[in-house]
C-alpha cells in the first residue's frame, strides 16, 4: 500500500480565452499538501477549484508558477503519482463494473486475471460484491460513483483528487458516501485534493481547508480541521468552525454571485 | 398481444379493399393480391422474361460491392472531417451542400462515364450509402462524452489507445445507425440505376415485364424485391439493436 | 478559424478542383467524350441555359403540385398517427416499412396508369415526399410534453383551446421541418419520373443526354438543377429560421 506524497503548488495562475477577452480562473496560488493529508479546496462557484485540481493532475498547464509533486514538476497526466475522480463517474456504459475497474491496469499492460483480482478486492469493501457484472445504467447513482472510486483507487496511487464527486447525489447518499469516504481514507493513507462547496463536506473530511476567493481564485485562508474521529459535526468545536468558514465564504459567494452577469 | 392482432386486421383489411378494387377495374392494369402467387411461378417459368436467378444474383453482387465501397469511403472521409477540426470545418459544409442536391442527378452522369453494365450502378449505390456513414461518423464522434475522453487521459492513454477503447465503443451506436442507413440506400441507388438504364439485374427484369404490360408478373417481382429489402432491413434493425444494447 | 478563412478555404478547395478537372482534360488524363472539361461546360451552359428554363420550369411544376399533394395528405395523416398512440402503435409500423421499400418500384405501374407525363410525375413526386412528411409529423406530435396539457387544463382550457395553444405550437417546428425535407424528396421523385417515363422536363433532358453521349449538355443540365435545389433549400432553411426565431 503507498503512502501519501506531498504537493506544492507554487503561485500558480491560469486564465482562459473567451470571446470577450481573457478570464483569470485563477491567481498567483500557492499550497502544500502533506503526505497523507486530506485538504479540501472550498469556494464559491467559479472559483478556480476545479482548474486548480485539473492543474495539479496535469490535464490542465498553468500559465505561470509551477506545481511539484513528490519533488518532480508537473507536465502532464501522471497516472502513476495522481488518479483523478469527477463529479461525473465518467463509467464506460460498454464496459462492467468490474471492467471498468480495471481499466486503468489494462493500459498499463496488467494481466486479466489479476485485474480482476484487483478490482474484485477493491469493490468488495465498497458493497459493491456480487456487482461487478452489473453495467453502470443497472447500477444507482451512488454505486457508480464508488465504482469510479475504485477505478480510481486501482491505480494504486499516492495521490486522490477528487473534483465534487458527490456533487451530483442526492442529500441522503451524499452524506452516506462522504462517511464511507473516511472509512477509505483511514484504510488507504493516500494525499487527497478533495474540491468541494460544501463546508459540511470539508469540515467532515479534511484535515485542512483551503478556503478560495470568488474569481480570480486565490486561497483566502487554511483551516486546520483538528477534529478527532468519528467527528460529532454538531460538537462546539465543529460549529465553531463552521461559523468562522461560512463567514469567510459568504463574502466569496456574495462576490460570486454579483460578479455574474 | 392485442396489437398485434389490430396489425394483422388491418394488413387483412388493406388486402381485402386491394383485391375488390383490381377486380373491379382494368384487368390489364389492376393487379390483385391473389394473383401474385402464381405470377411469379409464372415469372420463373417463362421464356417471355430473363431467367430471375442469374439476374437477382447480379444485383446481390451490384448492391454489396457498393455498400462495402460506401462504408470504407464513408468510414475514412466520416473520421478524416470528424477527428481533424480544421479539415471537418471546412469540408462538412460543403458535403451537406451535396446533400441538398437530389442523388438522381448525377446517375445520368455516372451511366454516361461508366456505361450501362454494373459499374454505373455500383457506383450509384456507393454513392448514396457513402453519406448516411459519414454522416453517422461525424455524429458518432461528436456525441462521445468528454468525462469518458478525460478519464482515460489522466490514466495516461495514448491516443490511439483512446481512440480504441473509447471513442470506437462510445461511437458504436450511432455508427451502427449509420451502416443501416447506409445499406438501405445502397439497395435503393443499385435498384434505381437498374430501372433507368441497364442490361442485367433485377430492375432490368422488372422493366422488361412493365415494357411487354406483363402486369401481373411486374407486381410479382415488385413485391418480392420489396419483401427481401425489408427482410435485410429488418436484419439490419436486429443487429443495430443488438449493438445498442452492448454498447449501453 | 474565422468563418472568412473557412469560406476563402472552401472556394479555393472549389477552385483547385475545376483547375485540375480542366488540366486534366486538357492533358489527356480524362476523355472529354466521358467528362467534359469545365470549360466546354461553361460554354454550352449559355445555349442550355436558355433551353433548360422551361424544362426546369416543367420539372419545378411537377415537383410542386407532387409536394403539395404530399402536404396536404401526409400533415393530417401524422398529425392523427401522432396523437393517437393506439393508432400509432398498429399503424407505424406499415408506415415504415413502406418508407423503407424503394419507391422508384411501383413507378413503372403508375407510368402504366397515367402514362408518360404530368400526371405520373406529380403522382411521384407525391409519393417521394408523403411519407418523411408522415413519419416526422408523427414524431413530432408524439412529443407533446403531457405536463404541458396538464398545466393547460388545469387552468381550465377548452379542448380546441388546448390544441391551438399547446398543441400546434410544440407541433409546429416538426411540420416546418417536414415541409422543407419533403422538398427535396419531390424534386426527387419528379426526377426519377422523368427519367424512367418522361417526355419533358430536366430528368428526361438529362437521361437523354446522357443516352447520347453529349457529355458538356449533361453536366450543364446536372449543375443547373443542382445549384437549383441547393438555392430552394437554402431558402427554405433561412425561411425556417426566421419562422422559428421565437424559439
Amino acid at each position: 500500500m503507498t503512502t501519501g506524497a506531498p504537493i506544492v503548488v507554487e503561485s500558480v495562475s491560469k486564465r482562459y480565452e473567451t470571446p470577450s477577452g481573457p478570464v483569470p480562473a485563477v491567481e498567483t496560488v500557492s499550497l502544500t499538501v502533506r503526505p497523507r493529508e486530506f485538504v479540501s479546496l472550498l469556494g464559491p462557484s467559479g472559483c478556480g477549484k476545479s482548474t486548480l485540481l485539473a492543474m495539479i493532475g496535469g490535464l490542465v498547464a498553468a500559465d505561470a508558477g509551477r506545481i511539484l509533486i513528490e519533488g518532480t514538476p508537473v507536465s502532464g497526466p501522471t497516472p502513476s503519482k495522481v488518479a483523478l475522480v469527477f463529479q461525473d463517474p465518467g463509467l464506460f456504459p460498454w464496459r462492467t463494473a468490474l471492467d471498468n475497474v480495471g481499466f486503468g491496469l489494462e493500459l498499463t499492460g496488467v494481466a486479466a486475471a489479476r485485474r480482476r483480482e484487483i478490482a474484485l478486492s477493491l469493490l468488495e469493501p465498497m458493497g459493491l460484491k456480487g456487482f461487478e457484472s452489473k453495467y453502470p445504467r443497472e447500477l444507482s447513482g451512488g454505486m457508480r460513483q464508488r465504482v469510479a472510486i475504485a477505478r480510481a483507487l486501482a491505480l494504486d496511487t499516492p495521490i486522490l483528487l477528487m473534483d465534487e464527486p458527490f456533487g451530483a447525489l442526492d442529500e441522503q447518499t451524499r452524506l452516506l458516501m462522504g462517511e464511507w469516504l473516511v472509512e477509505v481514507r483511514h484504510r488507504t493513507q493516500r494525499t487527497v485534493v478533495f474540491v468541494t462547496h460544501s463546508l459540511h463536506e470539508a469540515i467532515a473530511l479534511s484535515d485542512r481547508i483551503a478556503v478560495m476567493t470568488a474569481r480570480p481564485g486565490r486561497i483566502k485562508d487554511v483551516v486546520d480541521v483538528p477534529l478527532a474521529y468519528p467527528r460529532a459535526l454538531d460538537g462546539p468545536d465543529a460549529v465553531a468552525l463552521h461559523t468562522k468558514l461560512w463567514a469567510q465564504i459568504r463574502e466569496e459567494s456574495l462576490r460570486a454571485m454579483e460578479g455574474r452577469r | 398481444m392485442r396489437i398485434w392482432l389490430w396489425r394483422l386486421g388491418l394488413l387483412l383489411i388493406a388486402l381485402t379493399l386491394w383485391e375488390a378494387v383490381a377486380r373491379m377495374l382494368n384487368p390489364i392494369l389492376y393487379v390483385g393480391p391473389s394473383q401474385l402467387p402464381g405470377a411469379l411461378a409464372r415469372v420463373l417459368a417463362t421464356r417471355d422474361l430473363p431467367p430471375l436467378p442469374g439476374h437477382a444474383w447480379l444485383t446481390v453482387s451490384e448492391i454489396a460491392a457498393a455498400y462495402v465501397l460506401a462504408v470504407a469511403g464513408g468510414l475514412w472521409v466520416g473520421f478524416l472531417l470528424g477527428l481533424r477540426q480544421t479539415v471537418g470545418r471546412i469540408y462538412e459544409p460543403l458535403l451537406a451542400t451535396l446533400y441538398a442536391v437530389p442523388s438522381v442527378v448525377w446517375y445520368p452522369s455516372l451511366m454516361l462515364f461508366f456505361g450501362l453494365g454494373p459499374a454505373s450502378k455500383i457506383a450509384f449505390g456507393f454513392f448514396l450509402g457513402f453519406f448516411p456513414v459519414t454522416l453517422a461518423v461525424l455524429a458518432g464522434i461528436r456525441q462521445v462524452p468528454a468525462t469518458l475522453v478525460t478519464v482515460a487521459v489522466s490514466m495516461g492513454a495514448k491516443p490511439w489507445t483512446i481512440f480504441r477503447k473509447v471513442m470506437l465503443p462510445a461511437m458504436a451506436s450511432t455508427m451502427v445507425g449509420g451502416l443501416r442507413t447506409g445499406l438501405a440506400l445502397s439497395v435503393v441507388g443499385v435498384l434505381v440505376g437498374e430501372l433507368l438504364g441497364a442490361r442485367a439485374g433485377l430492375g432490368y427484369v422488372i422493366n422488361y415485364a412493365y415494357g411487354l404490360m406483363m402486369t401481373a408478373e411486374y407486381a410479382a417481382l415488385v413485391v418480392l424485391v420489396a419483401a427481401a429489402v425489408l427482410l435485410l432491413d429488418g436484419a439490419g434493425a436486429l443487429i443495430e439493436a443488438r449493438v445498442k444494447q452492448w454498447a449501453g | 478559424m474565422g468563418g472568412l478563412k473557412i469560406a476563402a478555404c472552401q472556394a479555393l478547395s472549389v477552385a483547385a478542383i475545376l483547375i485540375a478537372w480542366e488540366a486534366a482534360v486538357r492533358w489527356g488524363l480524362l476523355d472529354p467524350v466521358f467528362v467534359p472539361a469545365p470549360s466546354s461546360i461553361l460554354q454550352v451552359l449559355g445555349v442550355t441555359g436558355a433551353e433548360a428554363l422551361p424544362r426546369l420550369g416543367e420539372t419545378l411544376l411537377k415537383t410542386l403540385l407532387g409536394y403539395a399533394l404530399a402536404i396536404l395528405a401526409g400533415v393530417p395523416a401524422g398529425l392523427v398517427l401522432g396523437s393517437r398512440p393506439t393508432a400509432h402503435a398498429i399503424a407505424m409500423p406499415y408506415v415504415v416499412a413502406l418508407y423503407g421499400v424503394p419507391k422508384i418500384l411501383v413507378l413503372p405501374w403508375i407510368a402504366l396508369i397515367f402514362g408518360i407525363g404530368l400526371s405520373t410525375a406529380v403522382l411521384s413526386a407525391a409519393v417521394f415526399a408523403l411519407f418523411p412528411v408522415v413519419v416526422l409529423v408523427a414524431a413530432g406530435t408524439r412529443d407533446v410534453d403531457p405536463a404541458l396539457v396538464t398545466v393547460a387544463t388545469s387552468m381550465g382550457a377548452s379542448r380546441a383551446q388546448i390544441i391551438r395553444k399547446v398543441l400546434l405550437p410544440t407541433v409546429l417546428p416538426s411540420v416546418l421541418t417536414a415541409m422543407r425535407v419533403a422538398m427535396v424528396f419531390a424534386l426527387l421523385g419528379a426526377l426519377i419520373a422523368e427519367m424512367l417515363a418522361g417526355n419533358r422536363g430536366m430528368g428526361f433532358q438529362m437521361q437523354r443526354a446522357a443516352l447520347a453521349f453529349r457529355a458538356p449538355e449533361l453536366f450543364a443540365a446536372t449543375a443547373i438543377v443542382s445549384v437549383v435545389s441547393i438555392s430552394v433549400v437554402l431558402f427554405l432553411e433561412h425561411l425556417n429560421a426566421r419562422l422559428g426565431r421565437w424559439r
